[in-house]
């Protein structure tokens, strides 16, 4: 029964921070984070973390990602090397650094690619409504009807692989299928009485967008853009294990994982563990701290592809 | 004598005991029937192309040639395994003492340039619905056969340009008259990809489907699921037998025959690891030593891979004109360490474009010439030299296209890469899809480097289709008026050792020239269950035809129950 | 009612149309058409007649002219042939669909076993360690690559215990219960996958209605705290999650390509995957055709299950 009321009250607080007001609201939010969400604030400390990997790992990386050295191939972790070497004698920990290096620019790029054409397509259709919003949610359907995974094969197969490729695709696969999030919402926030105001008042359209419209949409697009980055990373793994992921050497942790992780299960395990257990984590705690985001700003968001 | 008596009652005991001690020992001798064969084959990652012969696809022989059957095909009998000299491991060659008839019973050249061939009497086409009832095949049946593939749209050009004309003397008598003599005569119709003999009613059949897939072989296809597993029945009625010791039986052993269809590598081996498979033919070394140890009761046999593997580098593009540039890259790749710890060990220095398989075709690198051995040696210093001779003393960067479709390549790709770094030479790694890997070479558009496997074939073939100006199979867009000559010459030889002779000294001219970076031929791994019996790891009995020695395989059934397997 | 469901029909003619030409036209925009594929079948070849080939396929033609021909012909329930296999494409359609679509079901059974008690324990029991202990496993399910955990499942039953599932596809009305020991493991897999989804909307939704004025006054009533649940925020909270199997139609099918791979699966996604990697333009077209249809049809009879239960929505 307590906890039960407790959790009313959290959620209670809508979609409007309530934050003393000598507080950043950024700070506000991590401190109800830390509060009252331990796993979403778990999640979003790893997540930092491998951040932060990826953007040192240039400094952090002991050994280049591909400096093969036959002679040391297939070792298992020691102090020279603490991930152990791969089948061409390279250092695992300094390619899984550079793994997450690439996986959060591949992440973040395509997940704010993402955002900007959900936040366009969604803005117009849910702003302007009548003819316009039919067809653009027309076209929406029709592009949701492709399974990602087979719209992806039949795209790389055309511009070839690549991390460019990998970011349109995947950034405009997810920016048409999220613009239905971001549309209801505008619709939502238009019907709100300010709006209204504002609108008699002789506001021109931008400003309302602007001032009115993209503030209220805010929360739903901060939980948005956080999940991608977590999709867009499993994404890649998928394609790699097609071979249409991140051409070698790259080493992204999918390609280890599903290349010479599986391949040399039996010779090497230690070549699967790292980028597996990094992979995972890493999908993991944005996804726990997507859903705490999620519940401190806006609990009525509905389930999203 | 008491004693002597003794021991003659000793001894009968025993003779009465050694059936009950030891059923597999006879077992051994007597084959028995029954029983299901699932097979991973080396194509177990690849469904059937096309059903149709008219698409002329390398793979139909492979799918069908357990139906349809050619006029000739290997000597089992005279495999490694029943004490003969032929391994039967090479993709599409028959040595022509290890060459039988199949559908022909004998054949005899009447003259220099007519072939005379009588085809075996009783042998029947089965019942297939939709087709035709079973009824004998005759000589019409092979004209008809070998017209439908000439006039395919579909046909290599120039393949069939030896035959003038093919003709039914009587319904056991087929007359092949040739324009002109062609050393590949018994392969391009005969033993070949394109040499299945159809039935004539196949000209009334609309759609050429699997269903409609009839022949005169020991199995009918008789179910195919897509990417999953193609099955057949035992034919009743075939016409051949077995010889195991001093009986014959009738063919084929076992029931059902399936070819499993596996895409991923852990699947096929845990398959196999769970006796849900049979046989699994193409083993990469990584897996073998754990294999070993979880399944001990598994037989092994070791076979050098029967393709080449290359780095194609496009002579008609700077800088690969310029065969220094062309050699400098082979030196500066490590192919020694490549064998050894790449592969640890378990590959071969060179083996292409000749496969030791093929006998006196083949000539071991050691007889070689020092400028072919210096190619397979490391020598980065000579190879930054001679970029320098060739005017790129600060090196170039180039692409490369690799198949993503071939791990063995996707892996050791990253390590070409670092090799070539060394002397200056960048390469951006393209990987594809089989389909646009592949295209982008018949289209010629592939980029300057160009990693791939190609098939041996047969001696001929290998230099053929690889350096002859304007072959599909050439990716290094190879150019040579006076070599092509020489391949026509070749084709027109009918002494074998003087094409011996001529092939020895062509492979060495090509080695040479260097229009690929050479790299090392991996070795395969075969493995089976003990219950597979009369087996010894044989691959094609033709050219990528398994199906004669699939159907002299018998299944030990108490064995495999005994190992604690149920059909 | 009358006038919703119409609407919705005819909203599917665009939608429609819109995905038959980006599938037609992408599929003939990859480098590596089918001719080139099939002239490197052969071992040699030397300037082939392409025209000849290219007309027998009807390739030859411009390209709009296809698609009409093919938008024609699929009209009456034709759509071609398969440029490989020789069998009409419906065929290989009949032929997968049913194993998909049992795959898919299959799925969701363990998805929403798995997802929805998870899901109402979270939110009542929210930022708790019951909580975070149950939504973690639903969501590492997620985080888990579905090829690594496919080939775990795979391969270590088979090195310790020399079991693994069964690979051979035998059909459901010849054996079931063979059919359902192929088919039962990755349908786990892939339900699991799924479950996150499932799960995070179901507690979404939980707690949205958990502090709905009715709840806190059948609480205020004096109520126990499971039949409040039970009766009226189950109730409640449940009819936005059917809109879900909607939009997990696509990924059941997407998705499960690399399932089916793994456990070989000879499903749509299979079918789909070869077709692409062979060029077989008639068979990606059916298949896309097929799935976008089928997709289409399980959120219009979503939406109008909605629209049912929720008078609200007709709007």
């Amino acid at each position: 029964m307590s906890a039960l009321s407790s959790t009313t009250s959290a959620v209670n607080l809508d979609s409007t921070i309530m934050t003393p007001p000598d507080y950043h609201p950024v700070i506000a939010l991590a401190r109800r984070m830390i509060r009252t969400k331990r796993l979403g604030a778990a999640g979003g400390a790893i997540f930092i973390l491998f951040l932060f990997c990826g953007v040192f790992a240039d400094l952090l990386a002991p050994y280049g990602m591909n400096e093969t050295n036959m002679l040391v191939r297939l070792q298992a972790p020691s102090l020279t090397h603490i991930m152990g070497t791969d089948h061409l004698g390279r250092d695992v920990f300094s390619r899984v650094l550079i793994g997450a290096q690439l996986s959060m620019i591949v992440g973040f790029v395509t997940a704010s690619l993402a955002t900007v054409i959900s936040i366009v397509l969604g803005v117009i259709s849910g702003y302007a409504g009548g003819r316009t919003d039919m067809l653009i949610q027309r076209f929406v359907d029709a592009w949701m009807t492709f399974p990602d995974l087979v719209l992806l094969i039949v795209v790389i197969s055309i511009v070839g692989p690549g991390v460019p490729q990998i970011i349109i695709i995947l950034g405009l696969l997810y920016g048409i299928a999220g613009s239905r999030i971001v549309r209801g919402s505008v619709m939502t926030v238009r019907e709100n009485m300010y709006t209204h105001a504002a609108q008699s008042m002789g506001a021109s359209t931008l400003h309302i967008l602007w001032y009115h419209i993209l503030p209220n949409i805010l929360p739903v697009v901060i939980v948005l853009f956080t999940t991608r980055v977590g999709a867009v990373i499993l994404a890649e793994a998928g394609l790699s294990f097609l071979g249409l992921g991140v051409p070698p050497p790259a080493p992204t942790w999918g390609s280890m994982l599903s290349g010479t992780g599986r391949t040399y299960m039996y010779l090497g395990p230690w070549l699967a563990l790292a980028p597996g257990v990094c992979l995972t984590m890493v999908v993991y705690a944005i996804n726990v701290f997507g859903d705490a985001l999620r519940d401190l700003l806006d609990p009525r968001m509905r389930g999203s592809r | 004598m008491i004693t002597g008596r003794f021991s003659i009652l000793i001894f009968l005991i025993l003779l009465l005991l050694v059936p009950l001690t030891h059923p597999q020992a006879l077992a051994e001798d007597q084959p028995q029937y029954g029983g299901s064969l699932d097979i991973g084959t080396v194509n177990v990652t690849l469904s059937p192309l096309s059903w149709d012969p008219v698409d002329w696809v390398w793979k139909s022989n492979h799918d069908t040639g357990m139906v349809r059957e050619q006029l000739f095909a290997g000597d089992l009998d005279k495999s490694v395994r029943k004490g003969g000299p032929f391994s039967f491991i090479a993709d599409a060659y028959l040595p022509s003492d290890a060459m039988r008839g199949e559908l022909a019973k004998q054949w005899t050249w009447e003259d220099p340039l007519t072939l005379v061939i009588q085809l075996r009497h009783g042998v029947m086409f089965t019942d297939r619905p939709g087709v035709m009832k079973s009824r004998e095949l005759v000589a019409a049946d092979v004209v008809y056969t070998y017209e439908t593939l000439r006039d395919s749209p579909k046909k290599i050009p120039t393949y069939f340009d030896h035959i003038n004309d093919v003709v039914a003397r009587d319904p056991h008598t087929v007359v092949f008259y040739f324009s002109e003599y062609n050393a590949e005569w018994a392969y391009r119709f005969g033993y070949g990809y394109y040499s299945g003999i159809f039935p004539r009613e196949m000209a009334d059949v609309d759609a050429k489907r699997w269903r409609t897939v009839t022949g005169t072989g020991p199995f009918v296809l008789e179910r195919y699921i897509q990417a999953n597993a193609q099955t057949y029945a035992k034919n009743d009625a075939y016409w051949d037998k077995e010889q195991i010791g001093e009986k014959s039986y009738p063919i084929p052993f076992v029931d059902r025959l399936s070819y499993r269809i596996i895409k991923d590598e852990a699947t096929y081996l845990t398959a196999l690891r769970t006796g849900q498979i049979d046989i699994l033919e193409a083993i990469r070394w990584i897996a073998v030593d754990h294999l070993k140890e979880t399944t001990p009761e598994l037989k092994w046999n070791r076979w050098l891979a029967t393709g080449g593997n290359f780095m194609a580098l496009r002579v008609d593009r700077a800088p690969f004109g310029d065969i220094r540039v062309r050699r400098a890259l082979n030196l500066a790749v490590n192919q020694q360490e490549i064998v050894e710890l790449f592969y640890g060990g378990h590959a071969e220095l060179m083996a292409y474009p000749q496969h030791p398989g093929f006998g006196e075709y083949f000539q071991p690198l050691e007889e070689m010439p020092d400028s072919v051995k210096e190619l397979f040696s490391f020598n980065p210093d000579k190879a930054r030299q001679l970029l320098a001779e060739a005017g790129y003393a600060d090196g170039f960067e180039i692409e490369v296209q690799v198949c993503s479709c071939s791990p063995g390549n996707m892996d050791l790709i990253p390590l070409l890469e670092s090799y070539l770094a060394d002397v200056g030479v960048s390469i951006k790694i393209k990987p594809m899809e089989y389909a646009s890997f592949l295209s982008a070479m018949t289209t010629r558009t592939h980029t300057p480097g160009y990693l791939m496997g190609s098939g041996h074939v047969n001696p001929t073939t290998s230099l053929r289709k690889s350096f002859v100006t304007a072959q599909t199979w050439n990716p290094s867009m190879y150019s040579d008026p006076v070599f092509d000559a020489k391949i026509r010459e070749l084709h027109l030889t009918r002494d074998e050792n003087v094409r011996i002779k001529m092939i020895r000294e062509l492979t060495v001219e090509m080695l040479d020239k260097a229009p690929y970076i050479w790299l090392p031929t991996p070795y395969v791994y075969t493995a089976w269950w003990p219950w597979v019996k009369n087996y010894g790891g044989e691959l094609r009995a033709g050219a990528v035809r398994p199906g004669p020695i699939y159907a002299r395989i018998w299944i030990d059934q108490a064995l495999k129950k005994e190992l604690g397997f149920d059909d | 009612m009358q006038a919703f469901v119409i609407r919705r029909l005819l909203a599917l003619i665009p939608t429609l149309l819109f995905t038959s030409i980006i599938v037609f036209a992408s599929i003939h925009m990859i480098p590596g058409d089918v001719i080139d594929l099939m002239l490197a079948q052969n071992d040699i070849s030397t300037g082939q007649d392409r025209a000849l080939i290219e007309a027998a396929l009807g390739l030859d033609q411009p390209i709009h002219i296809q698609y009409f021909n093919w938008v024609w012909n699929a009209m009456q329930g034709d759509l071609g042939r398969s440029l490989w296999q020789n069998v009409p494409v419906t065929e290989q359609l009949a032929a997968t669909l049913p194993i998909t679509f049992e795959l898919g079901l299959l799925a969701l059974i363990v998805a929403l076993t798995v997802a929805i008690p998870i899901g109402i324990y979270s939110a009542i029991r929210q930022d708790t360690t019951g909580d975070y202990i149950s939504r973690s496993f639903s969501l590492l399910m997620l985080a888990i690559p579905s090829f690594w955990l496919g080939t775990l499942v795979m391969v270590f039953p088979s090195v310790w215990w020399r079991w693994a599932p069964p690979l051979e596809f035998v059909p459901f009305f010849e054996d079931p219960v063979k059919n359902l020991a192929h088919m039962l493991i990755p349908a786990i897999l892939l339900g699991l996958s799924m479950s996150a989804v499932t799960m995070r909307m179901t507690r979404t939704m939980m707690l949205e209605v958990l502090r709905q004025d009715y709840i806190r006054t059948a609480r205020a009533k004096g109520l126990g705290e499971h039949i409040v649940i039970l009766r009226h925020a189950l109730r409640n909270g449940l009819i936005p999650v059917i809109t879900l199997i909607g939009l997990q139609a696509p990924l059941l099918i997407g998705g499960a390509v690399i399932l089916e791979q793994i456990f070989v699966v000879p499903g749509m996604g299979l079918l789909l995957l070869e077709a692409v990697f062979q060029r077989d333009y008639p068979v990606v077209t059916g298949v896309f055709l097929v799935v976008g249809m089928a997709i289409l049809v399980i959120n219009l009879i979503v939406d109008l299950t909605y629209g049912f239960l929720d008078p609200k929505v007709r709007h």
